[in-house]
């Protein structure tokens, strides 16, 4: 009986760092971008959804999937920068306020664009990791398949990739004097504008990668990202909007809580998971307003 | 003389001017009360009902700062509040409304709360997370002998009563026109009386500069509760009509979800954040654009995804751009770019400095020594 409980145990657990990794993705992509400009990018989810059609379009097209999901990150890095250098920078000058309703004009044109150019018949699009009814390993009993454990290692990878860029290059150095202030940063000679529309097209091909890990298992539709975003915004305020470790912290965390929910409190039933979610992200921001490790910013008057 | 010409705020000419557009505004939507047929004033009475619900928002997001994307929550508490009154309990339609003013108005003031630590994005995030739970709550099936779980609620009716004009059945959709006509002026009179009261200079002085509003002796925790609740209630009493009007409340109600609040948030904006002619303006470009966005293409509702039909088309891409254009043209919103039609023709000068009493009866001279150098 015990041993039968702590089977379950390890396998919620391991659903619920599979689905964090694609959540912890996601959040990764809206911190990159918060960190520059401070704006959170409403359309980014939608952008990845594109991306993810793209993909998939290159793949039926012959390209091995490796090439057409590289590629299809390439067109999300250009449409980060595209949409950066287009609207949004023009936009921030004149119209603080307007960015938030752009973001949700560009949501919706992302959106219908998608069924504009590829229809609403369900398609699909094939694992990068070998995803079949039996590739999967026993871990204390608890099957955990290989696809679950590519995503993870992947989220890794691109974590250290981050690191790297922000730690170990220039451009990363200039996007952290960015964040930190925009003046001081033109006065020694950083070209700000286009760290800005870099970083938005780090995160736009970050979207890409995660939407094109997500549509094996959910399903490639325009529908695609419109929960997982809800999810990636909660876990990237819940770590803390500008730091990268924090997205992946709360990514996992929001996927461990919502797989133990799912699990084991009867009483809610499945519906209930993001109220759950959001009630302990509200407790936590309540203490910490900034997140779990996000940098608290002094003010002054 | 040259134009722009110049009008002092508060003489006979402003007010004249003030009074001319209050009528035109005035007689297009009684013209419309009397003349349009039904479809054309039940589509304007869900565009007063929005801008009602849009006036209160407007409060918290255009005068006080505080960003909102969860009155969807509040819209869709009103609207349950009545329906489960009349459809579960039997109540009149009109007793409905004061309750859910006051339901809406405490929860408000409670979610209020977190406003207290959090700011921009963050709280932006948590409203989010109301929206969400309210819909999730609504669907939940141990408040189902409430609320209906997913079915919800249907066959809800309000009839106008004997004392009103109006002639039963016949005239049902005139009766909610004037009826949301009066609520949106009520409430557009409290909040523009409000914007100039003392509490509107605090709730100004909280959206510029907390630290600084704090310093200078504004309670940010009684600003903040309290625009919170005001501005709910007003979306509520908005809610508590709408639910009427449509005679059933169901969780996949458009205006119920996160994207109902995403669109009033849109059409505060639209209209031009903080003005009080805002609301009402950009309620009314969101509607009838998004209307006439989705007659292009297939005559797919623009919107259709979000309902979950997935079905798409031209119109999605049109109202997307569009709203992208409108922010692009109109950094003010509408009503801005209004003023800055208007100021082509005049010139609003401020009121004169009140006359000086005996006590500091010294005019500040203008600074004669010039410094050189």
């Amino acid at each position: 009986m015990f041993a039968n409980s702590f089977e379950l145990f390890i396998q919620r657990t391991v659903d619920g760092l599979a689905a964090g990794s694609i959540y912890a993705l996601l959040a990764l992509a809206l911190v990159v971008v918060f960190r520059g400009s401070g704006q959170l990018n409403f359309a980014q989810g939608e952008m990845g959804m594109f991306c993810a059609f793209v993909a998939s379009t290159l793949t039926l097209s012959g390209l091995p999937l490796w090439l057409s999901i590289l590629l299809s990150m390439v067109v999300g890095f250009v449409m980060g920068v595209g949409i950066e250098r287009v609207v949004i920078r023009p936009l921030e000058h004149k119209n603080p306020g307007g960015v938030l309703v752009a973001a949700i004009g560009l949501f919706l044109l992302i959106n219908q664009l998608a069924v504009a150019v590829w229809g609403v018949d369900p398609r699909g699009l094939a694992s990068l990791f070998p995803d079949g009814e039996d590739d999967f390993f026993r871990l204390f009993g608890a099957a955990v398949r290989w696809e679950r454990v590519g995503i993870f290692l992947v989220m890794l990878v691109l974590l250290a990739l981050l690191w790297a860029l922000f730690t170990k290059t220039k451009i990363g150095l200039a996007m952290r004097a960015v964040a930190n202030n925009q003046d001081s940063s033109r006065l020694v000679g950083i070209r700000v504008g286009w760290i800005l529309a870099i970083g938005w097209g780090v995160s736009g091909a970050i979207g890409a990668l995660g939407a094109a890990l997500l549509a094996p298992q959910a399903g490639l539709s325009q529908a695609l990202m419109l929960g997982p975003f809800v999810f990636a915004s909660a876990a990237a305020i819940l770590g803390g909007l500008d730091s990268p470790l924090g997205a992946v912290v709360g990514g996992l965390a929001i996927g461990l809580i919502q797989a133990y929910i799912v699990g084991y409190v009867n009483f809610l039933g499945g519906g209930m998971v993001l109220s759950v979610v959001f009630a302990i992200i509200l407790v936590v921001l309540l203490v910490r307003p900034s997140g779990l490790f996000g940098s608290q910013r002094v003010e002054r008057v | 003389m040259a134009w722009p010409k110049d009008v002092r705020r508060g003489s006979a000419w402003h007010r004249v001017g003030q009074l001319v557009l209050f009528g035109l505004v005035a007689l297009f939507f009684i013209r419309a009360g009397l003349t349009w047929n039904r479809s054309g004033i039940g589509q304007l009475t869900d565009m007063l009902l929005f801008a009602t619900a849009a006036v209160g928002l407007n409060l918290l997001v255009g005068v006080t700062g505080q960003i909102s994307l969860g009155h969807s929550a509040f819209f869709g508490l009103g609207a349950y509040t009545s329906a489960v009154l009349v459809g579960q309990y039997g109540w009149t339609p009109g007793w409905t409304f004061p309750v859910s003013i006051v339901l809406c108005f405490a929860v408000g003031m409670v979610v209020g709360l977190p406003a207290l630590r959090l700011k921009g994005v963050y709280l932006a995030l948590v409203s989010i997370a109301l929206a969400t739970t309210f819909t999730q709550l609504l669907n939940w099936d141990r408040l189902a002998w409430l609320t209906g779980g997913p079915i919800g609620i249907k066959g809800l009716s309000y009839l106008p009563p004997s004392w009103t004009p109006f002639d039963g059945r016949a005239d049902l959709g005139k009766w909610f026109f004037w009826m949301s006509l009066v609520v949106f002026v009520i409430c557009t009179l409290i909040a523009s009386s409000m914007i100039r009261s003392r509490f509107g200079r605090s709730m100004v002085a909280v959206r510029d500069n907390e630290t600084a509003a704090a310093v200078m002796g504004v309670n940010l925790a009684a600003v903040k509760t309290l625009v919170f609740g005001l501005s709910a209630a007003m979306a509520g009493i908005a809610g508590s009509i709408f639910a009427m009007k449509l005679t059933l409340v169901e969780p996949v109600v458009q205006f119920f979800t996160l994207f109902g609040s995403i669109f009033l948030l849109v059409m505060v904006v639209l209209g031009g954040a903080g003005s009080t002619w805002g609301p009402l303006v950009g309620a009314f470009i969101f509607v009838y654009v998004r209307d006439w966005a989705s007659g292009v293409g297939e005559g797919n509702g623009v919107l259709g995804l979000f309902e979950g039909t997935r079905i798409g088309g031209l119109g999605g891409i049109v109202f997307g751009v569009l709203l992208i254009v409108i922010v692009f043209v109109a950094p003010f919103g509408a009503v801005g770019l209004l003023r800055k039609a208007r100021a082509k023709v005049v010139r609003v000068l401020p009121r004169p400095p009140a006359l000086p009493t005996v006590a500091n009866a010294q005019e500040p001279q203008p600074p004669t020594t010039v410094v050189s150098g």
